[in-house]
């Protein structure tokens, strides 16, 4: 889910930005350094919202760079086990599918797909209930619920199961 | 805020320090490798689980409190080939899981439903359009794919009477957390709030009918389309 916080970081710049423009530079940079990086406190950082605050400049010996502690509000999105989310599948396959919840990417295997869905192979793979009544192919919307995450330095991992009450496919594609 | 970030550097024991050090390097190759890989998804699933024990280490440098859910998803993940015991685990899981929500972000993070964090990123967006004729700022794909998803799970037009139709819950005891996965997942009955919010559980008795009011209020809220 999204979350509003407010994070602090040291910035450091080039004497050569300094001047009338150093808070836009400042700004711009920190946008270009933390905006899609993500860590596994905070989760991916979508969009910087806001500066609260820019701290006093320190010069760092011998470079000349001076780092400015910067507090700012962004928007994250960040995973947790037990949410309750809305994904697209993304592919399909025998061991289970993928799907995609945002920037992050879920897989659901297939031991946690519901029993009486059964894969079919093909062009178009999908798993479909022996009635037919039920298919999860790619693009299908799927509500599904997270057990596992794991972050590493560009992204976000996600286990997720629809093997639970309400949980399922919302949307198909090809009824649509 | 600092303070916080504090305690997330203290609390890591010197072994996961060291281990994490070691580490690293390795690491950065393997998530290089595996965004090389990007082209073929199957292929990147197959490696991230394959990593998945090298990788989770580096976050001891961020934060001692993922550490430990962290090492828990990882035995998750070499339990995933014998389906049933991922079965077993996972029923005893989610209620404590849901309750961290609050206790694993810093008290200044504020939880937003989807529909306000589409707002939110919908105004971003259009002051992007104008960043954008600068070359070196770039938007990045986190961004797009962030804004296309609360899009499109936003199920309702205007977020604050959501919000102030939710906020009746407070008095319960729900928490922040827990009315955004009831505005994300804009469930229709009670029943289905209890069953995917099991931390609600406990107060079902008192909960049950405030909540069955305020699901009709928001099925009034829902969107046309």
């Amino acid at each position: 889910m999204f979350f509003h916080i407010v994070l602090e970081r040291n910035m450091q710049l080039h004497p050569r930005h300094f001047g009338r423009n150093l808070r836009e530079n400042l700004v711009a940079k920190l946008m270009k350094d933390v905006e899609g990086t993500c860590s596994g406190q905070h989760g991916f950082v979508v969009a910087i919202t806001g500066i609260e605050n820019i701290g006093k400049g320190l010069i760092r010996d011998g470079t000349g760079f001076v780092s400015f502690p910067v507090k700012y509000q962004c928007v994250v999105f960040r995973p947790f086990k037990g949410e309750i989310l809305e994904a697209v599948v993304t592919m399909v396959n025998k061991m289970g599918f993928f799907a995609e919840a945002g920037p992050v990417q879920i897989f659901v295997s297939n031991h946690l797909i519901p029993d009486d869905m059964e894969f079919q192979s093909g062009d178009m793979p999908n798993y479909t209930t022996s009635d037919g009544s039920v298919k999860i192919q790619k693009d299908s919307e799927v509500r599904l619920k997270i057990i596992g995450t794991r972050v590493d330095a560009t992204e976000i991992f996600c286990i997720g199961t629809i093997k639970d009450d309400f949980l399922g496919v919302i949307n198909d594609p090809a009824t649509a | 805020m600092s303070e916080k970030g504090g305690k997330g550097f203290s609390l890591p024991t010197g072994k996961a320090v060291k281990s994490s050090l070691k580490s690293t390097p390795s690491t950065k190759d393997a998530s290089l490798k595996g965004k090389d890989d990007s082209s073929t998804k199957s292929k990147k699933g197959r490696k991230v689980q394959f990593d998945s024990e090298g990788l989770h280490e580096p976050k001891s440098n961020f934060s001692s409190k993922f550490d430990n859910p962290a090492a828990a998803s990882g035995k998750d993940w070499g339990k995933g080939g014998k389906g049933d015991k991922v079965g077993n685990g996972r029923k005893k899981e989610p209620q404590p899981l849901e309750l961290k929500i609050e206790q694993e972000l810093p008290q200044s993070a504020k939880c937003l439903m989807d529909c306000e964090a589409a707002d939110i990123l919908q105004g971003i967006q259009e002051q992007m359009i104008l960043l954008s004729k600068d070359p070196t700022i770039k938007i990045p794909v986190s961004f797009d794919k962030g804004l296309q998803y609360a899009k499109r799970t936003s199920h309702y037009t205007n977020p604050q009477s959501v919000r102030k139709v939710l906020e009746t819950l407070t008095k319960y005891g729900v928490s922040d957390g827990e009315i955004s996965v009831i505005a994300n997942v804009c469930p229709e009955t009670t029943d289905e709030v209890f069953a995917l919010v099991p931390s609600l559980k406990t107060t079902r008795s008192v909960l049950s009918q405030p909540l069955k009011e305020v699901l009709s209020e928001l099925t009034k809220l829902k969107q046309s389309t």
